[in-house]
């Protein structure tokens, strides 16, 4: 059907509206604070191929590749085959999903009988099994890093609600109120994803709503083309590291080669270390995403939807073993270090071709610290996600202390943490000064918080990056901080590794720091009011 | 006479009343100082100072104080260990694909941000005691150094336990008198410490410039001979005297908007409506809000320039739509209205000062809804060929005609302000067929009839000069004092004798300051339960009657707030979820007596009888009416354009208008 510009841009706008909303409720009615203070989630609505069509935006890393995890459940329970309450859940990294942690749900929605298309969400569960509460920095694979599902089909009415599903899950989860209140969040913003796309059917028609869905998948792609074309045609190569596997010392090196041709590009991580023994590797669909998320940032303007259109001119290979794509069984929950340096290691190869474009590399790293406790009423767990620092840009300082460019987690406010948690207090979160790299532009400034320990019993889990290895500046601009962490015991100083977990004491005070972006062009070029404005107001570190 | 002056960025507004006399008056602002452009606005409408006995006043003062850095010198200090708070904020970001994303700055620099060591746990309990002897070595000096204005000062936990904030203020005001000080646990009682810090922060960088305002003000109104009450409007939507204001200034950013919202309430009440969709149209932005039973509905924070204010507003939402938004197409090739604007320079194209973009503006002027030679009254004529030259790339780019293009245009206007409808009612579980819709701003009543046949609203009430409603709001304004604290509690058989005993220390507190402001007479007080499921990190509204308060059950709480909870997030109240109050919200009000009739402006402008209009595919000839001439009970069948001092009525087929008892102009949708 031919569609009238004006219908088109009013339906698109209203499909992204639905699903800035079905977002925004997952969010504010959840119940951890990995999801409601973090915000680690994410919704989409999906047309009836489940082709994700417009996402609220708020985690990258999720954001790309929401329609790849579809594709298994479809494949064993067609869509013609769904009835009225079905849905989908996955969270298989070896079936297209990402770590366990991140549950998916699609939910079919119908207008007279027939599919018109899928409301889908993403959550960060705090804790959904596995050997440790919330993190297993030790999994030697999958298996031990939590409850594992398929890509499975159940229905509202059976399964949920004291149904077989819902049982199975509270059966394997430490923090069940919790854990079970953030899924009651995720089928809540389903189900509003599902109103408001029949509600757009009831006014426009399904037939209307159907050519919308596929345009606007077109329009983000002419979009992404358009940027791509902006790029001289050649090949790019970049390249960063993760500090090590956690179990030994070797860095591991991250290698992207960036095709660009007319309007595609193509990206592959050949060169990039093979897999690793701990939960650093990252599952395919976390790499394509960290790699579309990358070129969308550089090349595009913030406001094209990010859906299946986007990444239909962009193709992405990792060779099979490799950090990138590991073979089932390797552990994977600690996947977002190996993407950071995917995305990295993409931005320096497209900072050859468009210089001004491009961001120096930051921290970019995900820092996951988790104290937990057990008592007579159970578990307690408290986790929370850090970046760092950003790197620069040809146009701007980086941004101080906010989450890394693949996620977008917020800090939990301390007057929460202390109405909520008994068994440790928050003693001081600050700015690191001299963290950022310098520059024509600086690196924005890591950040530390420190902990006192209020009771015997408790345990530390952590994983993180860049405690040794710095990022690298742009252009003659210099490294930016590595961070640490470390325990004061008395008079004894005792320091973490990246990956570690140790049982703590009361009265223990542990610092967990993070560091600062990396600069961009020649320290000598910067303007000298940003130097004594820095200096006035400590931002570096002076004499 | 009572008289409302509205200072906003591009006019300044006034609505007198006496008796029966009504004065309306629209002056240029004057921005470098707004008080001029207020008087020049008194002297438009004829009206000594000394006749003058009820001066209410908005202006966008507190609000351009903070967009441009212009307030006061201020010191923050903190609890040790958190001296960056205002820097660390959320750790999140706006727009997640930014890689020059800078936070929002707030109005202090790192290096006057201090610390005191001391703690209080969430219980209340002090963990380390304030060491005043360290006070009077680091901080004094240091303040005394630093040739501050102001000082904000922000404890942690500071809303359960504020003995520390007032030890310290003490200390300070001990030291150094002439130094304001704004304490957190005043401004903001309520958890989450950035949040709060930040709220008290900006409180302290504008209180002085709100202050030397209304000095400046309320000295050369004396001067000119003004003996009356004078009053400043809040963003909450009720006004208070100026001299409570020297404590709250924070409360009068945004007034103008609230003022909008209080006036259409007013004016609909007039008319027996009082579930309301209220839309304010201007040049740039439109602001929606949603009213129940002619109660506004409030909000527990804003944000301006990105930095969080926690302090009851108006729950308003804006969109970047407004008459001057520009049309263009992206280049992905969609058609866009907004966010961006003509502005006041060059304006739309017809404007004929320089603008080559086509607006919303241009699209009316093309298809008909604004007559050239009627605009403002017909005192600024406008180029009707400029308008339609500035349509030719878009139209091209459409495939379609000028008028086609305007006309699609119009409708993406229409679309994105139905959005910002839907923020306010669908997604919060109302359903706007059952509101009426309310326009006003100068570009409001043109969209109206096409916004409430997106939505499927019915009814839509026009109010007289909808141009100055805002003005009107402040004249209609009751006195009101909103306050929150937060009193973490689980729901269970002591909580309604914690909400009697909360509730009746608010009463007694708020009637002893309204006495001491000289506000007499019978005071009505709400009550507001901020409630969510025990884990949950977000609040749910739950208003609560006092007079509902002495039989309150447990059970009576607890099925209300799960009732809200389904309605906004399609579950809730599952077997086994503890539910727990977070915050409580007061507000104490003293109504103003009635407002006589309120009409329309007459203009004297020839008109001929009809005119054509291009919509969609057709064009349609629309009779041509005078506002201030449609008397009471005439129906004006749709189409129709009616046209008014300060804005037009688009009146399309199918609609049909006619003026009521009230003075407003009731739009009714005729049944297919």
């Amino acid at each position: 059907m031919t569609l009238e510009p004006v219908d088109y841009a009013i339906i698109s706008q209203a499909l992204i509206a639905a699903a800035r909303e079905m977002g925004a409720k997952l969010v504010r009615s959840a119940y951890s604070t990995v999801l409601r203070e973090a915000r680690d989630g994410s919704a989409a609505l999906l047309d009836a191929h489940g082709n994700t069509v417009a996402q609220a935006e708020l985690i990258p890393m999720q954001l790309g590749t929401i329609g790849h995890i579809f594709q298994p459940c479809a494949r064993l329970y067609p869509v013609e085959t769904l009835e009225e309450g079905d849905f989908f859940a996955i969270n298989d990294p070896y079936s297209g999903g990402q770590h366990l942690q991140d549950v998916f749900l699609f939910h079919p929605i119908f207008v007279d009988a027939r599919v018109i298309g899928f409301a889908a969400s993403v959550a960060h569960h705090l804790d959904l099994g596995g050997g440790s509460p919330g993190l297993n920095p030790l999994a030697a694979d999958v298996y031990a890093e939590g409850l594992i599902i398929p890509p499975m089909k159940w229905n509202m009415r059976r399964d949920w609600h004291g149904g077989n599903f819902e049982r199975l899950l509270r059966a394997n989860v430490r923090v069940p109120h919790q854990t079970m209140g953030d899924f009651d969040a995720q089928m809540a913003a389903n189900a509003i994803g599902a109103v408001r796309l029949q509600e757009l059917a009831a006014r426009y028609g399904v037939e209307k709503l159907t050519a919308v869905m596929a345009a606007l998948q077109d329009y983000s792609e002419a979009r992404m083309r358009a940027a791509i074309v902006q790029v001289p045609d050649g090949t790019y190569q970049g390249e960063d590291w993760v500090d090590d596997d956690g179990i030994g010392e070797d860095t591991l090196p991250v290698r992207a080669t960036l095709t660009v041709s007319g309007d595609r590009i193509a990206i592959d991580f050949a060169g990039t270390a093979p897999q690793v023994a701990s939960n650093l590797n990252a599952p395919f669909a976390s790499t394509i995403s960290a790699a579309l998320s990358a070129v969308k940032a550089a090349l595009t303007s913030p406001d094209i939807p990010f859906n299946a259109g986007a990444a239909r001119p962009i193709s992405i290979t990792a060779p099979h073993g490799s950090l990138l794509n590991p073979r089932h069984p390797a552990p994977v929950r600690a996947r977002m270090e190996a993407c950071f340096r995917a995305w990295n290691a993409t931005m320096k190869a497209l900072s050859q071709a468009v210089p001004d474009r491009v961001v120096a590399p930051g921290f970019d790293t995900t820092t996951v610290g988790v104290l937990s406790h057990l008592d007579e009423d159970g578990w307690s767990v408290y986790l929370e996600i850090y970046g760092g620092g950003y790197g620069a840009t040809a146009q701007s300082d980086g941004c101080d202390a906010v989450d890394g460019p693949l996620s977008n987690c917020s800090n939990t406010p301390v007057e929460a943490l202390d109405q909520d948690f008994g068994f440790f207090r928050v003693l001081e979160y600050r700015l690191r000064p001299g963290s950022g790299g310098d520059g024509t532009h600086r690196g924005g400034l890591g950040f530390l918080r420190r902990f006192e320990i209020l009771r015997d019993g408790v345990q530390l889990a952590l994983y993180s990056d860049r405690f040794r290895t710095r990022p690298q500046g742009l252009f003659g601009g210099d490294p930016g901080g590595t961070g640490h962490c470390e325990i004061q015991r008395g008079n004894e100083t005792i320091r973490l590794k990246s990956k570690d977990k140790v049982p703590l004491r009361k009265g223990d005070v542990v610092t967990l720091a993070v560091g600062g972006g990396a600069g961009y062009g020649d320290p000598a070029g910067r303007d000298p009011a940003d130097r004594a404005r820095d200096a006035a107001e400590g931002y570096v570190n002076v004499g | 006479m009572r008289v409302g002056i509205e200072v906003g960025g591009t006019f300044t507004d006034l609505v007198a009343v006496d008796g029966t006399r009504v004065v309306v008056a629209k002056v240029p602002s004057t921005p470098h100082s707004p008080d001029i452009g207020a008087y020049a606005a008194l002297g438009a409408g004829d009206i000594p100072a000394a006749a003058v006995t009820d001066l209410v006043h908005g202006s966008t003062v507190a609000t351009n104080a903070i967009l441009e850095r212009k307030g006061a010198r201020v010191a923050f200090v903190t609890t040790a260990g958190f001296r960056d708070i205002l820097f660390l904020q959320r750790h999140d970001r706006r727009n997640i694909y930014d890689l020059r994303y800078r936070k929002p700055e707030p109005p202090v620099a790192r290096r006057d941000c201090f610390e005191v060591a001391e703690r209080i746990d969430a219980s209340g309990t002090v963990i380390l005691a304030l060491d005043a002897a360290a006070v009077r070595r680091e901080l004094l000096p240091a303040l005394a150094a630093g040739g501050y204005d102001a000082v904000a000062i922000c404890l942690l936990s500071a809303y359960v336990a504020p003995q520390h904030e007032r030890a310290l203020e003490a200390l300070i005001a001990a030291a150094l008198p002439a130094l304001r000080i704004a304490c957190s646990h005043r401004v903001a009682s309520e958890f989450r410490e950035f949040e709060r810090a930040s709220t008290t922060v900006l409180s302290a960088y504008v209180q002085p410039v709100i202050d030397r305002y209304l000095d400046r003000f309320e000295a050369t109104l004396g001067e000119a001979g003004f003996r009356g009450h004078f009053s400043v409007m809040q963003s909450n939507g009720g006004r208070l005297p100026a001299i409570a204001m020297r404590q709250t200034a924070i409360t009068a950013l945004f007034s103008g908007p609230a003022a909008g919202v209080v006036g259409a309430i007013r004016q609909a009440g007039r008319s027996g409506r009082g579930d309301l969709i209220t839309f304010d149209m201007g040049g740039t932005s439109t602001d929606v809000s949603l009213v129940m039973e002619g109660e506004p509905s409030l909000a527990p924070e804003t944000e301006i320039d990105g930095l969080p204010i926690r302090t009851p507003v108006l729950d308003i939402v804006s969109v970047g739509a407004g008459g001057g938004s520009l049309v263009w197409i992206d280049d992905g090739g969609m058609l866009r209205v907004g966010p961006r604007s003509a502005g006041a320079v060059p304006g739309p194209a017809c404007y004929g000062r320089g603008g080559t973009e086509p607006t919303v503006t241009d699209a009316h002027v093309v298809r008909g809804t604004i007559r050239p030679e009627a605009f403002l009254g017909g005192t600024m004529a406008l180029d009707t060929a400029r308008a339609h030259a500035a349509f030719e790339t878009v139209a091209a780019r459409l495939g379609a005609d000028i008028p086609g293009a305007a006309a699609a245009a119009i409708r993406l206007a229409v679309a994105n302000i139905v959005r910002a409808i839907q923020l306010v009612s669908t997604e919060r579980g109302r359903d706007p067929r059952d509101y009426v819709l309310l326009p006003f701003g100068g570009a409001g009543p043109l969209l109206a009839a096409e916004i409430a046949d997106e939505l499927g609203v019915r009814e839509i009430l026009v109010p007289p000069n909808p141009g100055v409603v805002s003005a009107l709001g402040l004249l209609s304004a009751d006195f009101l004092r909103v306050a929150g604290v937060t009193r973490r509690t689980r729901l269970d058989a002591d909580t309604p004798a914690m909400l009697r005993d909360a509730f009746a220390t608010f009463q007694a507190e708020a009637a002893a300051e309204f006495r001491t402001l000289g506000l007499a007479g019978a005071l009505d007080f709400t009550l507001t339960a901020e409630m969510r499921f025990v884990g949950q990190a977000f609040e749910i509204s739950v208003a609560l009657d006092p007079a509902d308060l002495p039989r309150l059950t447990t059970a009576d709480l607890a099925d209300r707030f799960a009732a809200a909870h389904r309605r906004v997030y399609f579950h809730g109240g599952e077997p086994g979820r503890a539910i727990e109050i977070v915050g409580l919200r007061f507000g104490v009000l003293r109504r103003l007596d009635a407002l006589p009739a309120f009409h329309e402006r007459p203009i004297a402008l020839a008109q001929p009888e009809s005119v054509p209009v291009h919509l969609q595919g057709e064009t349609v000839t629309a009779r041509l009416l005078d506002a201030a001439r449609l008397s009471a009970g005439t129906a004006a069948h749709g189409p129709a354009l009616i046209e008014g001092y300060s804005s037009s009525i688009w009146v399309p087929p199918h609609w049909v208008a006619r003026r009521d008892e009230a003075g407003n102009l009731l739009m009714q949708r005729i049944a297919a």
